[in-house]
């Protein structure tokens, strides 16, 4: 079971309207290597830090437009820390001001069920096999993506890519993977995965859609790997249709993805098939 | 000029043999077997912008007196409306029909054009652009649309050996960089005069092949000294400029047709169109192509005639230059010219020293 924490420094959102993402606190704060007993200095910042100023410039916009927008981003901070450190923990997030609605304290193993019974739209991880873990079982889940190039960085726009292989891919094309060596089991999260991204797509659509073309907070994009551009064309259209018109494209091809992912420097990258393959790493 | 391919071409990481294996794979398994884009540390990249891809002055002039909403809303209405070829499509098609050859003479290869669509189009745009490009069948798989943002960073991302563009500063940029960078203007219909079995490219010397080191002298002493300079010089070669490396991966490629005793039936050519003369500082410019390896296929001497007759003659399917001037000589005789912004030249017009430089003297002080 879990223990729930609200920050009292923090308006609370109303949960069913809002765009619920649960960031793991081993993103948000570096995870000590070692633990000093009764430390209680904040807890150093982490990958997730440029996301959560980014987060916070969208809300702060939707508000400006319009001060009722029920459409916002609420943050949860998942931790499996031992109990001493939730004070630090809160404490912490206290000290640096972030927009962290609820500490959710649980054990690694109840994570999952955590995450369903809060109905999070959304779980953020530095590790993939978090990811891949939380999609497996249907929680919709993407790479919060390790902006390490200090140059490109960016705290003032967030940055949101859906990998599009298999959102653009025909049924008849992903039956044809299976004769190039991709599993039932590879084949089959792949269509899990595509459930659980339609839902935060439409979510995102909708936030992109409160801004116009230039000077949007909230930035979205696309990427396909391996495809070819009418699959990268279809995916397009396919997240048209969910009511997401994305900013970016990137259509691939086989060229290697981490340079132009590296420049890009998203906050969140939604994988569909991606993380599937073997041997993928966010840092390539 | 530094090479923008990797030198040692097997230094790919497993990240990236992952990707190249599953493209690999999407490809073969596809009913349609179009060909699969080569590998990009191997392959010769050429990015275009959509604009000289496709022809959009008719759009553009909508994004400049409407603004990009309308602009956008535009592109999309029209999606299914596949846009008329642009001032790059013939030499894409050149590009296309070089590769076929090379398929043919070298199945397994991946020594080949790849051509990129890089623009800054609004993605949205994209459906249309990816609609044009299925109409005329190209073979353009890799695209890069940013959404507003500059494409330069993402031109080094590709490994991109040439970027074309209308937008000159962009190109100036991209230049800037170290990457090989022309800016393309319309011209006339010339593409059903144009060769399509054989591309060809044809190449001003000064300050596009070669540094703009012999061109300030002109500018600044005059003929006389220059060719006196020229001859005391002869034999020290000239530095490079930011097109000798798109000269050299096409030598490459040559030489693959050359091994199999194609030379006579070569589908590449390449041409210097110089003002240099024969005579008096011809000399320096052909030793040094000697002394970086590189062959030329036709040199012309024009000792300061003007470049337009001849290039009609020659039909390129590019025709580069630093000189506005010779490019608009060119164009108003049906040459398709890209612009290279680079070195003194950009500093005059038909000799003089531009007004823009004083100004520039001024706005310091």
């Amino acid at each position: 079971m879990d223990s729930m924490v609200r920050n009292p420094d923090v308006k609370q959102r109303d949960a069913a309207q809002a765009v619920v993402v649960a960031v793991s606190s081993d993103a948000i704060f570096d995870p000590e290597v070692e633990q000093v007993h009764g430390a209680t200095e904040p807890l150093r910042k982490g990958d997730a830090f440029s996301f959560m100023k980014a987060i916070q410039v969208v809300n702060e916009r939707l508000l400006t437009m319009n001060s009722d927008e029920t459409l916002l981003f609420d943050v949860i901070l998942l931790s499996n820390d031992s109990e001493e450190k939730h004070s630090r923990i809160i404490a912490s997030a206290k000290h640096y001001g972030l927009d962290i609605g609820r500490f959710c304290f649980c054990n690694k193993e109840d994570s999952i069920e955590s995450l369903q019974s809060n109905k999070v739209k959304l779980f953020l991880s530095t590790d993939t096999k978090d990811v891949c873990k939380a999609l497996q079982k249907g929680v919709p889940a993407a790479l919060l993506f390790r902006q390490t190039d200090p140059h490109h960085q960016t705290e003032d726009q967030l940055k949101v890519v859906f990998s599009g292989d298999v959102i653009g891919s025909s049924e008849e094309m992903l039956h044809g993977l299976r004769e190039q060596g991709f599993t039932e089991t590879q084949l089959q999260g792949f269509k899990t995965a595509k459930g659980s991204v339609k839902e935060f797509a439409v979510l995102m659509g909708e936030m992109r859609r409160r801004f116009g073309l230039e000077g949007s907070p909230l930035c979205t994009g696309l990427m396909t790997v391996w495809s070819s551009r009418d699959v990268c064309a279809s995916a397009l259209k396919t997240l048209r249709g969910w009511g997401l018109l994305v900013d970016e494209a990137f259509c691939m091809a086989g060229a290697p993805r981490s340079p132009i992912l590296n420049l890009v420097q998203p906050h969140i990258l939604c994988l569909d098939g991606l993380y599937h393959m073997e041997g993928f790493t966010a840092m390539s | 000029m530094s090479e923008i391919k990797p030198t040692d071409q097997a230094a790919t990481n497993a990240g990236e043999e992952k990707d190249w294996a599953a493209a690999k794979a999407f490809f073969d398994s596809l009913k349609t077997k179009k060909p699969r884009p080569p590998k990009p540390q191997y392959a010769v990249t050429i990015a275009v912008s959509s604009r000289t891809l496709f022809n959009m002055v008719a759009e553009r002039k909508i994004y400049e007196e409407e603004g990009v909403e309308k602009y956008v809303t535009y592109q999309q209405e029209h999606e299914n409306q596949p846009l008329m070829p642009g001032v790059a499509f013939p030499l894409v098609k050149a590009l296309m029909t070089v590769n076929s050859r090379l398929r043919q003479l070298y199945p397994d290869s991946e020594e080949l054009f790849d051509i990129v669509l890089m623009t800054n189009n609004h993605a949205q745009v994209g459906v249309r652009l990816i609609n044009s490009i299925n109409h005329y069948d190209l073979t353009i798989e890799r695209f890069c649309m940013t959404g507003g943002q500059s494409p330069i960073g993402y031109l080094k991302a590709y490994m991109t050996n040439l970027y074309l563009s209308k937008d000159g500063e962009k190109v100036t940029e991209a230049i800037k960089e170290g990457i090989a960078a022309a800016t393309m203007f319309t011209s006339g219909d010339v593409e059903n005069q144009l060769s399509d079995t054989q591309l060809k490219v044809a190449f001003d010397g000064d300050a596009v092949l070669f540094s703009d080191e012999s061109e300030i002298i002109v500018k600044q002493c005059g003929l006389d000294m220059f060719f006196e300079h020229e001859q005391e010089f002869e034999n020290i070669p000239l530095k490079q400029g930011p097109l000798k490396c798109f000269l050299e991966a096409l030598g490459k490629l040559q030489r693959k047709f050359y091994a199999k005793n194609e030379r006579m039936t070569c589908p590449i050519r390449t041409y210097l169109v110089t003002a240099r003369s024969a005579a008096s500082s011809g000399a320096r410019v052909l030793k040094t192509l000697r002394s970086w390896g590189l062959e030329i296929d036709e040199a012309l001497f024009l000792a300061g005639a003007p470049k337009g007759p001849l290039l009609q003659k020659i039909r390129p399917h590019i025709f580069f230059d630093d000189q506005m001037f010779h490019i608009e000589g060119a164009k108003e005789l049906g040459t398709i010219a890209a612009h290279v912004p680079y070195g003194i030249g950009q500093k005059y017009h038909k000799g003089e020293l531009i007004e823009q430089t004083v100004k520039d003297v001024k706005d310091k002080k």
